[in-house]
């Protein structure tokens, strides 16, 4: 369809925008495997200690830590930066270019942006994954399989539609930046299963900030320990969100052009 | 300038600065929550992992119960908050923008207004992180085996343990004058840090060859050298023997911030500013 | 008569502001109480545009140039009145109507910084669904019209800011639209730069025979486009017609600023004294007589400094709207 070909030019074109600067590739590159180092050794650590956290084992851990840095690549490969260009372009107007094209402006925001040296980190999380996988020898079976590879995408749909819902903000409000940077700092508690937290905090990484659809909940699918009703649940918030980012881009866009309310 | 004039100088000064820094905090007081939420959910994240291990191993680990670990987490997250700095990437900044041309020109040296900046915001996070702290207290329920005297001691070694902070990071900050890749500099920083200070884990969790390096480097003393010292698990030996690696750290973070600073301006100067 | 390509009626857009007095009561009294200010930026806007009319869309700043050039494109909502383009209504955006305008603003860009100005052509090629090789022959035409050639393989923030205001434009062109909307394009650019492209839209103009509506405070802009003006002032339309004939009604003057001691000395007899601060007197003199009177000048009085200038263009605005719509 033509929107693939719309989405290969904006990858192309993020391509062609990060490769003129050839270091960053090198540093970006030494940044992810520190961080894939640190939270590697961080898990050492605790496993030097007991061999279960909380209920999950070793492996299951490390396809936690894969997920989540598959999931934290995907964010600031597209997500990120499309929504905070949102941001800027409804400050300094450049969103009137967006929108005298004839394309919808939604999609033109959401993909306008590609920060290709995130592709590493996704890399990165499908290696530690795949690896997780190898090493659970258990078999993963295609129920579960399949279970995974929904609940991964209820999790994109969910954290694409809470990002688009907050930029979308910044059509009323002035510095939603902040708002999103919430998110940024609350992901760091995805590292490790939400069901280890109190259930006040469980809450707010799960119905605050989606930190748990993003990364525990697909990876309990993957380990078996994903109930129906999560399952469904998450489908259904996906869906739901979706169409509610949608419902409030769109009274943005009616603002943003002085349409009367 | 007589020395007595040359302090009064300095405290008003401070005094100005403080009335800076709290109007730029009003003004910026979205970031400085967002900032807050990260400085109480690290300290929590783990405390909450170590006491799900603990539990879940019999109770205790490495000597600390659940409940030991909310004590020596808490304690970190008040301790963290009174040594922190943000000096590194303040200096990548001015140095990007230029900004630091206009420091350079006044006739104080750019340090006292960096550490008065720093001191003034305190005030006003501290104040809010012990209030949160004491909330948590009251859920995690903590539990320590504190004494007189390791509390007393406390104090100078905080305020050493900021001071170590301080000007070993303010050194690291003038990586700025050499190289934009400020960033994965700190990044090197604030993973040995993570290690090595007792933030991931209190050091005593690690085995002893890690200990030995973290008595070596200066992180341990910024921070969790005074965390233990006041939950009561240092000798009286070896509090002494910390407090001594704090001085020395001071005095040599001293002597490299003052090599690092003229090269550092050297080279500013050099570039044209 | 064909339909016109541009029809504007009675179109109106007002806007609610919080109006506010200064000092600390006001401040708390507004926590409870908003007081609203209505302000007409566009008041009751008449004008069409038939197939391949150049016209200047003229006025001072904050006169509405802007907010009816953005209701014609479809970026605002009309407060009432009506509003079509090629046959549909703008704020609708249908695809179709958005394939067939294009927008240029002035002092916003809309290629990618860091890229080369081509691959931003080529994004633009994908978005309006151009066959290769219609794009093709396009890019080569905007390319000689605008000596684009050693440009488009440089990023874009290595170019200078006139060499990017032509990329720009031609960006905007390459899907040939109809009609082309420009939001003060020449402004922040060197007076070589201003002439090449308006002799570049002027061509356009005549080879594409394409509408294009074009903004400016500039009077030169419009002088250059020579063809029909359209005056706006605080949101009402002042004058529309024969730019000769407003050049010649209102232009036949030119401004002299002399640099005197004071105030103290009569200068009627020079010309018309437009006003006169700390010794800088204003002079309205006839276009022709310029020149005599300068020397008039300079040889009878102790002259510090002098400047000859077109009357601005808030000078001709007033005087088009004290003698009334022509």
């Amino acid at each position: 369809m033509k929107i693939f070909r719309l989405v290969f030019t904006f990858f192309r074109i993020g391509v062609l925008t990060e490769t003129a600067y050839r270091a960053n590739f090198f540093i970006q590159l030494f940044q992810s495997l520190l961080e894939l180092g640190t939270s590697l050794a961080g898990l050492a650590v605790i496993f030097t200690y007991t061999n279960s956290l909380g209920g999950w084992l070793p492996d299951e851990m490390l396809a936690l830590v894969g997920v989540y840095f598959l999931m934290g690549g995907i964010i600031s490969l597209v997500i990120q930066p499309g929504m905070s260009a949102l941001i800027d372009s409804v400050r300094d107007g450049t969103l009137d270019f967006t929108l005298t094209k004839p394309e919808d402006a939604q999609l033109l925001v959401s993909i306008q942006r590609i920060s290709i040296w995130s592709l590493l980190d996704v890399l990165m999380g499908i290696g530690v994954l795949v690896t997780a996988l190898i090493l659970l020898k258990q078999s993963v079976g295609p129920v579960a399989a399949l279970e995974f590879i929904i609940m991964l995408m209820a999790g994109g749909v969910i954290v694409y539609s809470f990002w688009l819902i907050l930029a979308s903000l910044s059509f009323w409000l002035v510095r939603v930046e902040n708002l999103l940077e919430i998110f940024q700092s609350m992901y760091q508690a995805g590292r490790w299963p939400v069901s280890l937290y109190p259930g006040w905090l469980r809450f707010a990484l799960t119905f605050l900030v989606p930190v748990a659809f993003a990364i525990t909940i697909p990876v309990e699918a993957l380990t078996g320990r994903l109930d129906i009703l999560t399952l469904l649940g998450a489908m259904g918030l996906a869906i739901a969100l979706f169409i509610i980012a949608r419902v409030v881009w769109r009274l943005g866009l009616r603002h943003y052009a002085g349409a009367s309310a | 300038m007589t020395p007595g004039s040359e302090i009064r100088h300095l405290f008003r000064l401070y005094g100005q600065q403080f009335k800076t820094t709290f109007a730029s905090m009003v003004q910026y007081r979205a970031s400085l929550v967002i900032w807050m939420i990260s400085q109480v959910l690290e300290p929590l994240i783990y405390l909450i992992v170590w006491s799900t291990v603990s539990n879940g191993s019999g109770g205790s680990v490495g000597g600390y119960t659940a409940r030991g670990f909310a004590a020596y987490y808490l304690v970190f997250m008040v301790v963290n908050q009174f040594t922190y700095t943000w000096i590194m990437w303040e200096y990548e900044y001015r140095v990007r923008q230029g900004y630091l041309s206009f420091a350079l020109l006044k006739p104080v040296h750019p340090i006292h207004s960096d550490i008065s900046d720093n001191l003034s915001s305190k005030l006003l996070t501290l104040p809010i992180i012990l209030i949160v702290a004491g909330i948590m207290a009251l859920i995690f329920r903590p539990t320590a085996s504190m004494t007189l005297w390791s509390g007393l001691v406390f104090i100078p070694a905080l305020i050493l343990a900021f001071l170590v902070r301080f000007l070993v990071e303010w050194t690291l900050a003038l990586a700025a004058f050499w190289t934009t890749r400020v960033n994965a500099i700190n990044q090197v920083y604030f993973v040995m840090m993570l290690f090595l200070a007792g933030q991931i884990a209190p050091l005593s969790l690690f085995p002893a060859w890690i200990q030995t390096i973290a008595n070596i480097l200066p992180f341990r003393w910024m921070l969790g050298f005074p965390v233990q010292l006041l939950l009561g698990q240092l000798t009286p030996v070896q509090t002494l023997e910390g407090l001594v690696a704090q001085v020395a750290w001071v005095i040599a973070s001293l002597v490299l911030l003052r090599v690092a600073w003229r090269a550092g301006v050297r080279v500013y100067s050099a570039v044209g500013g | 008569m064909a339909e016109p390509v541009i029809h504007l009626q009675d179109l109106c857009k007002t806007y609610r502001v919080p109006e506010r007095e200064p000092g600390m009561r006001a401040a708390l009294g507004s926590l409870f109480h908003r007081k609203m200010k209505e302000v007409k930026a566009v008041d009751g806007l008449t004008f069409d545009l038939a197939r391949g009319e150049m016209v200047g869309f003229l006025g001072p700043n904050g006169a509405g140039k802007t907010t009816t050039l953005k209701m014609l494109s479809g970026l605002l909502h009309p407060t009432g009145g009506e509003v079509k383009v090629l046959g549909s209504i703008p704020w609708k955006r249908e695809r179709d109507y958005l394939r067939q305008i294009t927008l240029v603003m002035g002092q916003r860009s809309q290629l990618v910084w860091d890229i080369p100005a081509a691959d931003s052509f080529e994004l633009n090629r994908v978005i309006y669904r151009l066959p290769v090789v219609d794009y093709q022959r396009t890019l080569k035409e905007l390319t000689d019209l605008l000596e684009l050639g050693p440009l488009l393989s440089k990023p874009v923030r290595n170019l200078s800011l006139g060499e990017r205001m032509k990329c720009e434009i031609a960006a905007a062109l390459l899907h040939r639209p109809q009609v082309v909307f420009l939001d003060e394009p020449t402004i922040g650019l060197d007076v070589t730069m201003q002439r090449r492209i308006r002799s570049f839209l002027s061509e356009y103009n005549q080879r594409y025979e394409a509408t294009i509506l074009l903004t400016s405070h500039y009077m030169a802009d419009v002088e250059a486009l020579s063809r029909r003006v359209i005056v706006i002032h605080h949101g009402k339309l002042l004058f529309d017609g024969d730019l000769a004939k407003l050049v010649q009604k209102f232009t036949a003057h030119k401004t002299i600023i002399v640099q005197l001691g004071d105030c103290s000395a009569d200068l009627h007899s020079y010309g018309e004294v437009i006003n006169c601060e700390a010794g800088r007197w204003t002079l309205r003199v006839p276009k022709d007589r310029t020149a005599r009177i300068t020397e008039k000048l300079l040889a009878d009085l102790p002259v510090i400094d002098l400047l000859v200038e077109d009357p601005p263009i808030e000078e001709v605005i007033d005087l088009v709207f004290t003698q009334g719509s022509s």
